[in-house]
């Protein structure tokens, strides 16, 4: 039982799921403790101590399934013991094939039962980084390496059909037939897998499509579609709704600045009675505030709604400890700096008239993502929320949400704001199929509404 | 008491008013089999905080409840010391304190001698706790539920560590208060965040979702005595269809039970289109949400397909 277990854990550790020593250790404790062969309450005990969040239980699901159900789903043992002979013959057969290739290997450990490699293999190919070396860009190292996995699962299966044929002489027709089918049943498997990388349950992710229709006319309009007055008009709205949005959390926090005991305020204010503290002062507290960082993506369709959001966060300023801002287009430009000096609207005209980046090359998110990891990961922390304004149209460059995967671990939310109607998320170009796994939330943000609703959110 | 087995748990649990599956009756028996915390995660009503309230009342024990949000702090979830009960004891035993002086020599040693007294300033007459410190001191075990835990800031969590893996909470001026029974831990998340590996690794997980119809079905008639059997699938049904739909707030169980109840109240049996519609607002919290789920039901009362039976 405990190999089982042990065996089932390096797995997972394959895929990707953390699991510590000590939850092993626990997950053995708590399987004496049970009926065993009861394999809701089995199954319950692998998936309490193993995948700790929804996120990583569509990953545990698929690989107990692989593990308990397709791995065992072997012929009757009659039949496997007379035809154990000639699986052993083939696997020597493979064996021999494969040789020093690590691919083949797998494989030929995967149908002999044993998945462990070629889980690692499959991981490999996904979290395969591209190296942005040089001035042209493909996205096919993923895509090859994915390729040369194809063609040697093939490779096997051909091998099979090719040993079986000619050894039609002392193998009889149904065992060859048996034969095939007991190794196509995993070699199937492991080409799913391939094919189909497990996604986590969508039910995680907050989906906010629904919002309330505050304001009539420009509040509806799309951003893209406003004209010069409109955005003058944009402005002014935007303040007033600034300024009662502060109210609202100026109110929020006098009720809650009391800290603790101020010795030294309450001693000076004690001088007063002859030393008797008749009012005892407590330490305000600053309200607790998040830091955010905001991707913007200034490709021409995006920018006009991300300008907005930008304008009403540096207006909320004071609600947050800090407000960083990178914009991309292909590769990332920090402007925290031209928004600290400027005023809002003379800044967001400076970005793109003086920002350091380059305009006439297409929208990279997999480089943006790469640059981020390399010089700003350390800005991300567990009070920071991340905000990405994107369409998620990357050209068909490698997408790297790989990367974004691990901007989400480093930092308290990832949220996603689409500029784009949600109809249109998933043609195309767009990424966004990709980047949703690593959200917190995803949400379309074309209008007033849709912004006015978001921000709200994020600070009250 | 305690759990024998798991369908132990279940029945136990049912016989709280509680039903469950037996994935989750497993992690509870678990949970409280080895005194590991269980995480509970789950969207929003499906009886995250209720399972905690379920297990208090199966096991007899007092729930002590701890609501997390942001800027929560240990003055507000451990303990906190009565300053102003402090200064005023101080006052009260003024003359006091010249009578321990009186006879010292020197300056040190008079500051010796009321050092001496400190003891008596950070005792615990003066602190007062807050429901995690409850929860380590009381005498007969409880259930310590710590709800929203997502919600917390970070510095929060890693405080948690301490109580969580060892049951003891360091107070400075006192020492290490152990846990005199181990209290039985649950934490509830709504997924607004991730938490830390650190926090995961200490617990055991179980994610709660929507139950299946069946399960909903019975919860509804436990909870509704005397319901008639088809309204009751009528409303499940109706539920289970409404939750489909893109909501800002999906109707959850406790919607479920209000629904019903209502609809109890008004002596309704037949859960027909105009019922719907003038009950909507128990369902639908948002006025988005019930002008949507009245277009989906006009236009499927119209083409007259709709998925569970509105007899007109």
């Amino acid at each position: 039982m405990v190999n089982l277990i042990l065996k089932f854990v390096s797995c997972c550790r394959a895929s990707d799921i953390r699991i510590s020593t000590s939850e092993v250790l626990d997950c053995l404790t708590q399987l004496q403790l049970i009926d065993i062969l009861d394999e809701e309450q089995f199954k319950a005990v692998l998936r309490s101590n193993f995948a700790k969040s929804r996120r990583e239980q569509s990953r545990l699901d698929r690989i107990y399934h692989l593990f308990f159900h397709e791995m065992r789903q072997d012929m009757g043992i009659a039949e496997r013991d007379s035809l154990s002979e000639h699986i052993e013959d083939i696997f020597d057969m493979l064996q021999e094939k494969a040789g020093e290739d690590e691919q083949l290997g797998a494989i030929l450990d995967f149908i002999s039962g044993d998945p462990l490699a070629y889980l690692r293999e499959l991981r490999r190919i996904q979290r395969e980084f591209q190296d942005s070396t040089g001035n042209t860009r493909f996205n096919l190292g993923p895509l090859a390496s994915r390729l040369q996995m194809l063609i040697n699962l093939n490779t096997t299966r051909g091998a099979i059909a090719q040993f079986l044929d000619d050894n039609h002489t002392h193998i009889t027709r149904e065992n060859r037939h048996n034969l095939m089918a007991h190794f196509n049943e995993y070699l199937d498997s492991a080409y799913a897998m391939l094919m189909n990388e497990p996604r986590p349950y969508e039910d995680n992710l907050r989906q906010v499509r629904a919002y309330e229709k505050r304001l009539e006319k420009l509040g509806e309009k799309s951003f893209s579609l406003l004209t010069q007055k409109e955005i003058e008009e944009m402005r002014e709205i935007i303040e007033l709704l600034v300024r009662r949005l502060k109210d609202i959390m100026s109110r929020r926090f006098v009720s809650n600045d009391r800290g603790v005991l101020d010795v030294k305020k309450t001693l000076r204010r004690a001088a007063k009675y002859q030393g008797v503290p008749v009012e005892i002062m407590f330490r305000k507290r600053p309200p607790r505030k998040g830091k955010i960082v905001t991707l913007c993506d200034v490709s021409s369709s995006v920018w006009s709604a991300a300008r907005f959001m930008l304008n009403i966060l540096y207006s909320l300023q004071e609600c947050f400890t800090k407000v960083k801002s990178f914009i991309f287009v292909s590769g990332l430009t920090e402007v925290s700096e031209i928004f600290d000096k400027y005023e809002i609207n003379q800044a967001i005209a400076k970005v793109l008239s003086e920002a350091d980046i380059e305009y006439n090359v297409p929208t990279d998110y997999g480089e943006t993502f790469r640059d981020f990891r390399k010089s700003h990961m350390d800005i991300l922390n567990k009070k920071t929320t991340l905000i990405i304004i994107g369409d998620a149209r990357s050209n068909y460059f490698s997408a790297e949400d790989g990367i974004l995967e691990e901007m989400r671990e480093k930092s308290r939310r990832v949220i996603w704001l689409n500029p784009e109607p949600e109809q249109t998320w998933y043609t195309g170009d767009s990424e966004m199929y990709a980047y949703k796994q690593h959200c917190n939330e995803v949400r379309p943000c074309r209008n007033l509404n849709q912004l006015l609703a978001f921000v709200e959110e994020l600070i009250l | 008491m305690e759990f024998k087995s798991v369908s132990d748990v279940k029945n136990k649990l049912e016989k709280a008013d509680y039903i469950t599956s037996k994935e989750i009756a497993t992690v509870v028996f678990l949970a409280e089999a080895t005194n590991k915390p269980i995480l509970v995660e789950g969207p929003a009503g499906v009886g995250k905080t209720e399972l905690g309230k379920a297990v208090a009342r199966s096991l007899n024990r007092k729930m002590i409840r701890l609501q997390c949000y942001e800027g929560l702090d240990e003055s507000k979830a451990l303990y906190e010391w009565e300053y102003a009960k402090q200064l005023l004891y101080t006052q009260m035993v003024k003359e006091k304190i010249s009578d321990v002086v009186t006879g010292s020599g020197s300056l040190s040693e008079a500051v010796d001698r009321i050092a001496d007294q400190e003891d008596a300033f950070f005792s615990e007459r003066f602190i007062q706790p807050r429901p995690l410190l409850q929860a380590i001191v009381s005498d007969d075990p409880v259930v310590l539920l710590i709800d929203e835990v997502d919600k917390s800031d970070p510095e929060f969590e890693a405080f948690l560590l301490e109580i969580l893996s060892d049951f003891q909470i360091s107070i400075p001026e006192l020492g290490t208060k152990k846990a005199i029974k181990i209290p039985f831990v649950i934490l509830t998340s709504n997924n607004y965040r991730d938490m830390s590996d650190a926090l995961k690794r200490r617990c055991v997980h179980v994610y709660i979702d929507y139950p299946d119809r069946e399960i909903e079905m019975r919860i509804v008639s436990l909870k509704t005595p005397g319901i008639q059997e088809r309204l009751l699938e009528n409303i499940v049904d109706a539920i289970r269809d409404i939750r489909k739909l893109d909501l800002k707030k999906k109707p959850c169980i406790s919607e479920t039970l209000d629904w019903a109840q209502s609809l109890m109240a008004l002596q309704i049996e037949d859960l027909s289109f105009e019922v719907i519609l003038a009950t909507l607002n128990v369902i639908c919290k948002y006025r988005s949400d019930s002008d949507k789920v009245r277009d989906y039901l006009e236009k499927n009362h119209t083409s007259g397909n709709a998925a569970w039976s509105i007899s007109s």
